[in-house]
């Protein structure tokens, strides 16, 4: 009797601990039981899976480094076009995928590399909005130079990954387009390997170097880092980390789309959730992510559609939509988690203790 | 057993995402018409319904949602269910694509949905029809105007084979495209005895279609271009600009774009710059929000705009029962916006009810056979490219305040029609 | 381009660069007194923008002859002058002052959230679409001197220079001012302190009643207003105070100035697609070799970060 209590409260502590694994699974897993998981809301959670691995890019700018970006859409969009220009076939280019894929990954660090050269004298404001003004001139770049960009109407479209490849008479291509469920799944494989990939980068003797750049950038040049070179791997490694979100982002959706998406809005949203989760913090940033963007781009559509059912049976036309609303609402949301919670929603230990240390 | 890729596991952020995925998962189970029920078919509308193209967005609403009415929501056996998605952001107050992406999706993926209405902006249009094209879905849009999204070798190369890898086609539009209107407008401008022109654009897939057209139409008619600029669409005046294009004193300036792409500011800055040339504005501009922007006052007389079609006051506003219902709804005139959305709605509708199963593939065919003898603006089919067979652009004139029908240009030669009601 | 119209451009790019000037003052003081960006100063500025097209509207519904129209510019000025500055204040009392402890990213986040709930009240008000600004003038130009002069520029330099003259003053000849100054001149520390509470009160109303003097001046400038012009004018604003070196009041003047010349000079030499692009090149050439600004000293406080 008494080994079968405990184990029940070893299930019930279960989850508490491996929770990680737990939310892992039930994303895999999801598809399969919810069908409308797989329908429409596949691909808007499919973009904020991507969008997680943008934020994460900016994380290590932002929570490891210090260094505050205004524009890391601009990355998102230039990994985007380089992809689109290697890839659609009005292009002569017309290479596969994979190999777009990285050397779009490449040319968006080494851009990124060459932003942050000339500007790694800058600090704090000015650094923020150097890279607000980069955003911006990126994103003017994409609107002004139309042979190369498509100007508003963007590049496309996008051969999904796989097309051309039958696989027992279906048509991979196809399937990623019409089937949702692919890009979900392939996302949801990045946002892993980038959650890895940034985890074993923090525990390394760079993510200490960053984190000790940003604390006591003396002490640290005292020991020998060299504070130029630290903030520049994390420019370059924040910029290749949102290029690759922005390959996944543009081929799932099949074109670049209006440059007007990677501007200073989509900058600011994303520096906002990975505030709100917790600077420095990964599950911080998932969840800063999740909340904001899954507000904005899942919950508000899914509430909208629903009150127009209610309404359509009671009226002949919605009068109130959450719609018109939401941007005052996500602002509330941002102020009162602020007001609440001010060191995120989910800090990492060591900014927590920071924090309480300039309370004292 | 401590797992390797979060530090901290830390319970109560467990519980709030778990707390999160487990409310997903739940309230997710309500969404979309999933039930299969043999006798309902989804209408679905794809339409930026928040920030700057609401207004317009909400008009064909209106006009979709009163030919549903008008059919009491049936199509031969089905009960007809509409529903109405947004594909903007709070953030940017405009379309995106990550949101177009996600309605179309969601529509091919619903096997209840049989027509895809939308959308209003080419450049949406672009994202959503490779995906509804593979699922074969029939889509009908009320606004798009570019030429390359149906006409060979008039777009960028590979326009529009690019949007239809199924090599099948199952896009329709109920308006007139660009090369229509761009075209008409500068033979407008000929009749009138305008010499020098001054094109300005929007920078947007429809605003530089159209204002390119008219320009190419102006040098084969032999007058001169003086110059064709791109504005940007979020500036918030163009007054230097304005300056540099009175210096090259034209005769008429063209402005191809839209009322939410600042036409109603550049023409009020040309105005305030004591501008004598006239203006004459594409089928985006002929709206409200333009006159309302614009300061109708100072328009007076002197600004024209072209429509595809024939205009709703020239069709016998009071006559068409349409119009007696939109008023008796919503209180106002129908505007082209609100017809183009009941003329596709209608189209579909009619489709559905002919072939009487939920067979998508079927309805693309039906709806591409389909011959409208009592259209609100005219007679029109639809041709072997999507377009419709309309070929009427109508030119209105800015009078008390309102735009006022003036003239009907047609491509079979430039036949004047009365226009005087 | 010839002299006049080199002339001209210089003309529309002073007027515009005098608004965004006194935009820019707003952010750089509340940055000079509480360290913080404040992002929603734009939308602030965009409600009273709503506020002053509601007054003008309702006294003006016809063109009047220029004295009674400048008045009535005036008056609408003070007035949305007024309410930006009583709005700045409640904003900073409510959402801001229980921040003020926190660490130094977690108020931008409420700024932004700010900016949004404001430019959604702006939308909510005058709707999505542009909105024209009544008719003040009869004539819209007069020779003055033989030079053709528009009278909306004219008037617009009229709502701007008392402003700044004023502001001039009691910065440089009152004790307020010197306190003010002193404390952007030490650190973020004392304005935490709770004596300086109500020098950060009248900063914050300072700053909005500046913005809501601007925003008459966009209104009459452009002649349009719109619930995104904020963000828009905010954009170039912060640019106009980081190149003048942010917390310094004559500085982001100056970049004001600078920036709506380089804005006025490059859609004329360029095309109007381009104006951003050059602004904000220009920022960062110029950053990339002066990174404190224009009148920023060189140990600036962002390094603390």
């Amino acid at each position: 009797m008494k080994i079968q209590c405990a184990s029940l409260s070893d299930l019930m502590k279960w989850p508490n601990k491996n929770w990680e694994i737990l939310v892992f699974l039930v994303l895999v897993l999801a598809p399969w039981f919810q069908p409308a998981l797989a329908g429409g809301l596949g691909g808007q959670i499919t973009s904020v899976l991507i969008i997680c691995t943008a934020a994460l890019g900016l994380n290590v700018m932002v929570g490891f480094t210090g260094l505050l970006h205004l524009g890391i859409a601009s990355f998102f969009g230039l990994g985007g076009l380089f992809l689109a220009i290697l890839t659609v076939p009005m292009n002569p280019l017309e290479i596969g995928f994979l190999p777009a894929v990285f050397v779009s990954v490449s040319v968006t660090a080494a851009i990124g590399t060459l932003l942050g050269s000339p500007t790694l004298r800058l600090r704090g404001e000015y650094l923020a909005i150097v890279t607000l003004g980069f955003g911006e001139v990126v994103r003017v770049l994409f609107l002004n130079l139309e042979n190369v960009t498509g100007g508003t109407q963007g590049l496309g479209p996008i051969p999904p990954p796989g097309s051309g490849i039958f696989v027992s008479g279906i048509d991979l291509g196809r399937e990623f387009v019409v089937d949702s469920r692919w890009f979900y799944y392939l996302s949801l494989i990045v946002l892993f390997v980038v959650v890895l990939l940034v985890r074993i980068l923090e525990k390394s003797a760079l993510g200490r170097a960053w984190i000790a750049v940003r604390e006591e950038p003396l002490a640290a040049a005292t020991i020998g880092i060299s504070a130029t070179k630290v903030r520049l791997s994390a420019f370059t490694i924040a910029a290749a980390i949102a290029g690759l979100a922005g390959c996944l982002s543009v081929a799932s959706i099949g074109t670049t789309g209006d440059p007007n998406a990677f501007g200073f809005n989509r900058s600011v949203a994303i520096l906002c959730a990975v505030i709100i989760g917790g600077l420095g913090s990964i599950p911080g940033t998932l969840v800063g992510v999740t909340i904001l963007f899954g507000f904005d781009i899942v919950v508000i559509p899914w509430v909208d559609s629903w009150m127009q059912r209610i309404q359509g049976q009671l009226f002949d036309v919605s009068f109130f939509t959450l719609g018109s609303w939401r941007l005052a609402l996500v602002g509330i949301a941002l102020i009162v988690v602020m007001r609440f919670r001010p060191v995120g929603l989910i800090p990492s230990r060591r900014f927590a203790a920071e924090f309480q240390e300039s309370q004292q | 057993m401590r797992s390797i890729w979060f530090c901290q596991p830390n319970p109560s952020a467990f519980r709030l995402l778990w707390n999160i995925v487990v409310c997903l998962t739940i309230g997710l189970n309500s969404f979309g018409c999933q039930k299969i029920e043999s006798n309902r078919v989804c209408l679905v509308s794809s339409l930026p319904r928040t920030g700057v193209s609401k207004q317009l967005s909400d008009e064909v609403v209106r006009g979709i949602r009163l030919a549903i009415d008008e059919v009491k929501a049936k199509a031969g056996r089905f009960t007809l269910e509409y529903r109405d998605l947004d594909n903007s952001a709070a953030a940017s107050g405009r379309w995106t694509s990550e949101g177009e992406a996600a309605n179309a999706r969601m529509a091919v993926e619903d096997s209840d949905v049989m027509a895809y209405i939308g959308t209003l902006n080419s450049g949406a249009a672009r994202v959503s029809m490779p995906i509804l094209n593979y699922a074969d879905l029939l889509m009908v849009s009320p606004a798009n105007t570019a030429v390359g999204l149906t006409k060979p070798g008039l777009g960028l190369p590979g326009e529009p084979n690019v949007y239809r890898p199924s090599g099948r086609l199952n896009y329709i539009r109920v308006v007139p495209a660009d090369d229509l209107q761009g075209p008409l407008a500068a033979d407008w401008a000929f009749e009138r005895g305008v010499r020098r022109v001054f094109v300005i654009d929007d920078a947007g897939v429809y605003g530089r279609g159209v204002a390119s057209l008219f320009a190419d139409r102006c040098r084969e008619q032999g007058m001169t271009v003086l110059d064709h600029v791109s504005i940007d669409p979020q500036a918030a005046e163009f007054k230097s600009f304005v300056g540099s294009v009175m210096s090259a004193d034209p005769d008429l300036v063209y402005f191809g774009g839209s009322a939410r792409t600042k036409g109603g500011q550049l023409a009020r800055d040309l105005v305030s710059a004591e501008s004598e040339a006239i203006l004459l504005v594409s089928d985006g501009c002929r709206t409200e929000a333009f006159l309302e922007a614009a300061g109708a006052a100072s328009l007076e007389g002197r600004c024209f705009a072209t429509s595809a079609g024939l205009s709703p006051q020239q069709a016998d506003c009071e006559e068409k029962l349409l119009f007696l219902r939109y008023r008796q709804k919503y209180g106002t005139c129908p505007s082209n916006a609100a017809i183009h959305g009941y003329e596709a709605a209608r189209l579909v509708i009619r489709a559905i009810t002919d072939v009487g199963q939920k067979d998508r593939r079927a309805i693309v065919e039906s709806a591409f056979a389909s011959q409208v003898d009592d259209g609100v603006l005219g007679q029109w089919g639809i041709d072997a490219n999507g377009d419709t067979t309309l070929q009427e652009v109508s030119v209105s004139v800015v009078r008390d305040g309102k735009f006022v029908h003036e003239e009907v240009m047609s491509t079979a030669g430039i036949g004047k029609k009365d226009g005087s009601r | 381009m010839d002299v006049a119209s080199f002339l001209e451009q210089c003309g529309i790019g002073i007027t515009s660069g005098g608004f965004l000037g006194l935009i820019a003052v707003g952010y750089t003081l509340v940055y000079g007194t509480v360290g913080l960006i404040h992002f929603a100063h734009g939308d602030v500025v965009m409600l009273g923008g709503c506020l002053s097209l509601a007054i003008l509207s309702f006294l003006v519904p016809l063109p009047v002859d220029p004295l009674t129209g400048c008045l009535i510019v005036v008056l609408a000025a003070t007035c949305s002058g007024l309410f930006c500055g009583c709005m700045n204040v409640c904003i900073d009392q409510f959402v801001y002052r229980p921040l003020r402890n926190a660490p130094p990213l977690s108020p931008l986040v409420s700024t932004i959230g700010v900016s949004f709930v404001l430019m959604n009240v702006g939308l909510v008000w005058i709707g999505p679409t542009d909105r024209a600004f009544p008719e003040i003038f009869l004539e819209s130009t007069r020779l003055i001197g033989g030079v053709p002069v528009a009278m909306a520029d004219f008037l617009v330099l009229v709502i701007i220079v008392p402003p700044v003259f004023c502001l001039y003053i009691l910065l440089r000849q009152t004790r307020f001012g010197r306190s003010l100054r002193s404390i952007a001149a030490i650190t973020r520390a004392t304005a935490r302190s709770g004596e300086a509470g109500k020098l950060v009160i009248a900063t914050f109303f300072i700053s909005g009643f500046l913005g809501g003097v601007a925003s008459v001046a966009a209104g009459v400038h452009a002649t349009t207003i719109n619930y995104q012009m904020g963000h828009q004018m905010g954009l170039y604003a912060i640019t106009a105070a980081v190149l003048g070196g942010i917390g310094s009041v004559p500085g982001a003047i100056v970049g004001g100035l600078i920036v709506g010349l380089i804005r006025a000079i490059s859609v004329a030499l360029l095309g109007p697609r381009w104006a951003i692009t050059s602004v904000f090149l220009v920022l960062i050439i110029f950053l990339a070799f002066r990174p404190q600004g224009i009148f920023g000293k060189s140990k600036t406080r962002g390094g603390q970060r």
